[in-house]
């Protein structure tokens, strides 16, 4: 369990926490139809910064995505007397496409952006990107969970961010995925997704009077979560929602519900989102708990997203509300949902956030305001401490462009029968073809049902980011391949392992500024202290182009 | 007809990579979406429609609108030479 000690939301609503959650209270909406813009044919409704808020919110010498995570945590950090050059901090970064526009740039690469917003905070530690598409911002929250609770830092800035571009709509549009009116979570009439943009900060840690905090001893606290994959659909989600279910079930697992105000939905106003998660919160039993979904506020703001709402749902508990969900008019879903076009009044404790997201991926988080992480007898819901892991290394697979092996090579020779393999693109044909050979040879235990999998890069899905470019750049030729945006996502890789060998545990991408082994085995340590799992497989899977690239797999067993 | 099947299986196979599969052994009649035939799924349809856009100027907005279009490669060519614009 850890405690929110801060927080910020940037967003075209708002500068700050309050300012957001008094907008999004009197039912204000950033959402509005663009036509022509960024030269895409074809219209979408999208929840994006006014010229004037941009310059406004600008930084000399930096990009817009980078300006606007500096200006969040920033505004975060001013409530606190944090030393954030302490080494006992860490930065976590939650972003989809970053500075996917810096494309011919080392400012593309996330984990520079992320070294370079760090680097403006004042910060001295390797800063970690999660990359988990839709889910990032939960999964980050999560990750700082699980290395506060192993003890390797004492705090964490949780930063999610995201702006818009032509790149991110007009893939989405491809997919068929964006409507061109305000988005309308779990309505009849819901037809797609609104793009959004904002930066939203949680700092995380043990609450201290040193900080200079003055808030009479209650706290948000992240008491439980859980990540559970799919294995289904690299980007539709299971129809019955078998993830979701398991993770929110993961969550709650000795949890009285009745203490729960609100589920804040992902909604993404998706038809098949929106129905996959009412059939989940149905089967968790959690039918009678109100719903709230916020994306008719600021759109789908992707890596902000789970921090975003999370910063939200926290004040409209804390001010006795279930926020509206706006757009919502009849229901639309066949999962059994308590859902509401309007605010209702609730007085409860805690809340429970979901998001569902491409590459199968699920992720739940419960949070309850009670006292903070270092005092006795802690949260009503807290459970036992986390037991320590050791993880043992059961079999490594090794493989790279420098010594001339290719994963095609290797496929045709060694595995075959799995004509999806050409689809994919050379990330996931790393992983694919590494996760085949160390689970043939090593199979997973038949009591672990659900191992993890967690991949480290440095270089993002830059292969599949110049290949989608590729076929938007030019006017007179403008055909968005859907195949080629969906492995602009990194984390796609792992969905990829995850369908092919049904794995149903946490599958995390997370990428650093290099193969940084110290911290990736902690990483891995901590997260496996967090979990059920009895097994991972992790380990570097990072493609520069077709024909530079660097592949290391290891599976392990964790042993308590 | 046959000239335009010939040419949608080629580019088919070009542009969902399937890699594995001989022009030969692609049935004209053989359903595309079934678990019995190439077992194409929802992104390979989007993919097929950016392909009739690209090359025989054909727009389909709902891909639902797809559904007897898509069943196989017979039925796109019957549609592509009703429909074609280039």
């Amino acid at each position: 369990m850890i405690s929110v000690l801060s927080t910020n939301i940037t967003s075209p609503l708002g500068l700050t926490t309050e300012q957001n959650y008094q907008a999004v209270f009197s039912g204000s909406t950033a959402l509005r139809r663009y036509e022509g813009m960024w030269g895409l044919p074809e219209p979408f409704a999208a929840s994006l910064f006014s010229d004037e808020q941009k310059a406004a919110l600008a930084l000399d010498g930096y990009t817009f995505f980078e300006a606007l995570a500096i200006r969040s945590v920033r505004e975060a950090l001013s409530h606190l007397r944090l030393d954030v050059t302490s080494e006992r901090v860490v930065f976590i970064l939650s972003t989809t496409k970053g500075n996917v526009e810096e494309i011919n740039t080392p400012r593309y690469y996330p984990s520079e952006s992320a070294s370079i917003i760090a680097r403006n905070i004042g910060l001295t530690t390797t800063p970690i990107v999660v990359c988990n598409a839709c889910v990032s911002g939960l999964s980050a929250q999560l990750l700082a969970d699980h290395l506060l609770t192993a003890n390797l830092y004492d705090y964490a800035i949780v930063v999610g961010a995201e702006v818009q571009s032509k790149f991110i709509v007009a893939g989405f549009q491809s997919l068929k995925a964006i409507s061109e009116e305000p988005c309308r979570p779990f309505d009849m009439e819901r037809n797609g997704l609104n793009p959004g943009e904002a930066a939203a900060t949680i700092v995380f840690g043990k609450p201290s009077p040193r900080l200079g905090d003055v808030r009479e001893g209650l706290y948000w606290n992240l008491v439980d979560g859980a990540a559970c994959n799919d294995a289904c659909h690299l980007v539709s989600p299971s129809p019955q929602g078998v993830g979701l279910t398991a993770a929110i079930e993961t969550a709650m697992k000795g949890r009285d519900k009745k203490q729960l105000a609100t589920i804040c939905a992902h909604g993404t106003a998706t038809l098949y989102n929106d129905q996959m998660e009412s059939k989940a919160i149905e089967k968790a039993h959690l039918s009678d708990i109100p719903l709230s979904a916020l994306k008719g506020y600021y759109g789908h703001t992707m890596g902000a997203a789970g921090v975003l709402e999370t910063i939200l749902s926290m004040r409209a508990t804390d001010d006795g509300i279930v926020l509206a969900t706006k757009g919502f008019m009849e229901p639309g879903v066949s999962g059994k949902v308590s859902i509401n076009g309007e605010p209702r009044p609730i007085d409860k404790t805690a809340f429970l956030k979901v998001m569902s997201g491409f590459g199968g991926c699920n992720v739940t988080a419960l949070y309850e305001r009670g006292a903070g992480s270092m005092e006795q007898g802690a949260g009503s819901m807290e459970q036992g401490a986390r037991g320590k892991v050791k993880l043992e290394k059961v079999q490594t697979v090794r493989f790279s462009s420098a010594e001339g092996t290719s994963p095609s090579d290797i496929y045709k020779q060694e595995i075959g029968n799995y004509p999806k393999f050409y689809k994919m693109d050379i990330l996931s044909r790393l992983a694919f073809v590494a996760a085949e050979k160390v689970l043939s040879n090593s199979p997973l235990k038949d009591e672990d049902k659900k191992p993890a999998l967690i991949l480290f890069n440095h270089s993002s899905s830059i292969e599949s980011d110049r290949r989608f470019l590729d076929t938007i750049s030019r006017a007179e030729d403008f055909f968005p391949s859907p195949s080629a945006f969906v492995y602009t996502l990194p984390n796609i890789a792992a969905g990829e392992i995850a369908i092919r060998h049904q794995l149903l545990g946490e599958t995390s991408f997370y990428i650093l500024p290099e193969k940084d082994e110290t911290l990736m085995q902690q990483i891995l340590e901590a997260t496996l202290g967090g979990t059920e799992a009895r097994s991972v497989v992790s380990g570097w899977v990072d493609a520069e182009s077709n024909t530079s690239y660097e592949c290391e797999l290891t599976i392990y067993s964790v042993k308590v | 007809m046959e000239q335009l099947i010939n040419d949608l299986k080629q580019q088919i196979k070009e542009v969902l990579n399937l890699e594995e599969l001989s022009l030969e052994d692609f049935d004209a009649d053989a359903p595309l979406f079934a678990d019995e035939g190439i077992g194409l799924d929802s992104i390979d349809v989007l993919e097929i429609i950016v392909l009739l856009e690209k090359q025989y100027g054909i727009r389909l907005a709902n891909p639902k609108e797809g559904k007897a279009i898509f069943k196989s490669v017979r039925t796109i060519a019957e549609y592509v030479q009703a429909n074609r614009k280039k």
